[in-house]
């Protein structure tokens, strides 16, 4: 009986403790500006190091399925990655290495053993006619540095609570959306929901991406599917997380025109 | 035997597969181009088979290559002097006449087959490699081994025999060197080093190129071999928001024959819309200024690729719009500013499945008899279907 009130007393003790960390933490949750919200969403998203392979699937205005699969690597939290094509075979070994936040990028072509490099405008182009673009793909920094964000009330978004935050362009900027809306999971602090503007017109909803199946993986809590909607051409862009590790060490030299032939 | 001997060793290679880390891939492309010619239809084809063959089964050793078959149908056997003006023409020898002939065979070749062997920060590739030099879309003054066809620039390019060394010094910063054994003795051969790096938005590359042209005689068609010296250098880059870059050499020539420099320089842009356009000028001192001046050799010399262009001043312009996620459309637009001809080259492009691209090509001069780009050359275009697997 002793055994069982002293147990009752160390349970109710934890409550309490739990229950003061809790509200503590929702406290400091509640005070967190949209500056350290974005800050630690972007940590979150791009660790230092991580290796993976990828599937994307992209519809097409006529309904059409194409399946692309490539092996990514990044490094410094994002700011250097590359991709390399596995699938389909008319793409396969094509790559394409994106430096600081993919302000510089190089696509290798293996049939002509050929490396190009694209200037910043070609970052608003489509990677294989995908709806994202190679901004969406490289830039890791860029909620940080070309936006403005401001705290909105908090809202319920795929049935989990999230931090609202909407981002407007700064004025030096060139990013390629003038206002983004985004849904931050409170729990993981990732993403749920992404909704761009577009670049001239920050009424016109141009894409919207939804993240989900999130999982911890070496520690980080990592969605696993993400969904770009086109919403002015009507089409859609799944990516697919077959596997991903963030626990290793890639060479520097894996980011220059050698790793994209190697 | 020739034939098959490759037919052989192809097939040897591919029951390795079966035993070994070999990836196998390639493609089918069937293409039907037509001409408009004189009055006359004339249509010309061919069925390209490229089989290609990669393992990395060993560590640090890349083992790639490829062998092409073509088979061709139509019209093969065409008359270069009809092609000619005739004024040209004229000058010629009867008798010289059958050596214009020119007759596509069906053929069967090994395209590429090379060693390469990675380390940390060198790179060494040996065997009959392809080899892509320089920033320019269009042309490349840089680069001796491959000639571009203007209206087709970005097709794949034939393999060279070369040794190739490429040593990685640092963030962006590599040195390339290049043997290629063209002539029989090692004092003929080509010998290239280039050195790259990386600046900013930039990066600037330098070159050196000690190599042996052949020329031909078109009247006697006696080859003409002369040792050249090309000092060469390229950038890309951006300014002001636009893509640019540009290529520029200096060619020391052995013999009593004048140097020459030839250069290009270029820019693009994306705009909102998806649109994108490119602007090129390229410079050729090899080239004419006055077209009243194109000779024999001028036009024989550029028909064959020895030299890249036949008049002086180049302006190449592109644009490509994607009309849907699928289909693409745009136009080269090739000015020769030196005779004042223009070749126009429509392009759309079809993602018809995943592993299958359709392009329709035309080609339509317009310019005055004896102008490169003259609209008695005939106009035409070509279908082609390029079917990956």
């Amino acid at each position: 009986m002793n055994h069982f009130t002293n147990l009752l007393k160390t349970i109710s003790c934890t409550a309490v403790v739990l229950y003061v960390l809790a509200i503590n933490s929702r406290l400091h949750a509640q005070d967190m500006t949209a500056h350290e919200i974005i800050n630690i969403m972007t940590e979150t998203m791009n660790p230092d190091q991580s290796q993976g392979k990828m599937k994307m699937t992209i519809v097409t205005t006529s309904g059409q399925e194409r399946t692309f699969e490539y092996e990514t690597f990044s490094k410094n939290q994002g700011e250097k990655s590359l991709m390399k094509y596995v699938k389909p075979t008319r793409v396969k070994d094509q790559s394409i290495l994106m430096l600081n936040n993919a302000d510089d990028i190089w696509v290798y072509f293996p049939r002509t053993k050929r490396v190009r490099k694209l200037a910043t405008h070609a970052k608003k182009q489509k990677v294989e006619g995908s709806d994202f673009s190679y901004e969406d793909m490289g830039a890791s920094n860029t909620f940080i540095d070309e936006y403005d964000a401001i705290r909105q009330n908090d809202e319920k978004k795929e049935g989990r609570q999230c931090y609202k935050l909407e981002l407007t362009r700064k004025s030096e900027s060139s990013a390629s959306y003038s206002r983004i809306v985004m849904w931050v999971e409170k729990e993981y602090m990732v993403p749920l929901v992404i909704d761009y503007y577009h670049e001239d017109d920050p009424k016109l909803w141009e894409k919207q991406l939804i993240c989900s199946d999130i999982q911890l993986i070496d520690d980080i809590y990592t969605p696993m599917k993400f969904v770009m909607y086109n919403k002015l051409d009507n089409t859609q862009t799944s990516m697919e997380i077959i596997e991903v590790s963030y626990k290793i060490d890639l060479p520097d030299d894996l980011f220059t025109e050698q790793g994209m032939q190697k | 035997m020739k034939h098959l001997t490759l037919a052989s060793c192809i097939l040897l290679l591919a029951t390795t597969v079966a035993y070994a880390q070999v990836d196998v891939y390639g493609y089918f492309e069937p293409q039907f181009s037509g001409m408009y010619y004189d009055s006359a239809f004339y249509q010309m084809n061919y069925n390209k088979l490229r089989i290609d063959f990669k393992s990395t089964a060993v560590k640090n050793i890349e083992f790639g290559a490829n062998a092409i078959y073509l088979l061709y149908f139509g019209k093969k056997d065409w008359d270069i002097l009809d092609f000619l003006p005739g004024h040209i023409v004229s000058m010629i020898s009867p008798e010289m006449y059958p050596y214009y002939q020119l007759t596509f065979k069906d053929t069967l070749f090994l395209d590429n087959a090379y060693a390469r062997i990675n380390f940390r920060r060198l790179a060494l590739t040996i065997g009959k490699q392809q080899i892509s030099i320089g920033t320019g879309y269009f042309s490349n003054p840089t680069d001796i081994l491959n000639t571009k066809d203007a209206l087709d620039p970005t097709y794949e390019q034939p393999g060279h025999n070369a040794i190739r060394l490429d040593i990685y010094m640092g963030n962006r910063m590599n040195l390339m060197g290049l043997y290629t054994p063209i002539a029989s003795d090692w004092e003929n051969s080509g010998k290239l080093v280039r050195a790259k790096i990386g600046i900013g938005h930039f990066d600037f590359s330098v070159s050196g190129h000690e190599y042996q042209h052949t020329s031909t005689n078109f009247y006697t068609f006696q080859q003409i071999r002369e040792r050249r010296m090309l000092i060469g250098a390229d950038f890309v880059g951006e300014l002001l928001g636009l893509g640019i870059w540009g290529e520029g050499i200096y060619n020391f020539i052995e013999d009593d024959d004048e140097d020459f420099y030839e250069f290009i320089v270029g820019t693009d842009y994306t705009f909102e819309s998806g649109l994108y356009a490119m602007l090129e000028f390229h410079r050729n001192s090899l080239g004419k200024s006055d077209y009243q001046n194109y000779f024999l050799n001028d036009w024989m010399r550029f028909i064959t690729g020895e030299t890249k262009t036949i008049s002086q001043d180049q302006m190449y312009g592109f644009i490509q719009y994607p009309l849907t996620d699928l289909i693409s459309i745009g136009s080269s637009i090739i000015v020769s500013v030196s005779d004042k001809s223009v070749a126009f080259v429509p392009i759309i492009n079809y993602s018809l499945f995943e592993n299958v691209d359709l392009t329709l090509m035309g080609n339509f001069y317009v310019g005055e008899e004896g102008k490169t780009f003259s609209s008695s050359l005939g106009n035409g275009g070509f279908f082609r279907a390029t079917v990956y697997f």
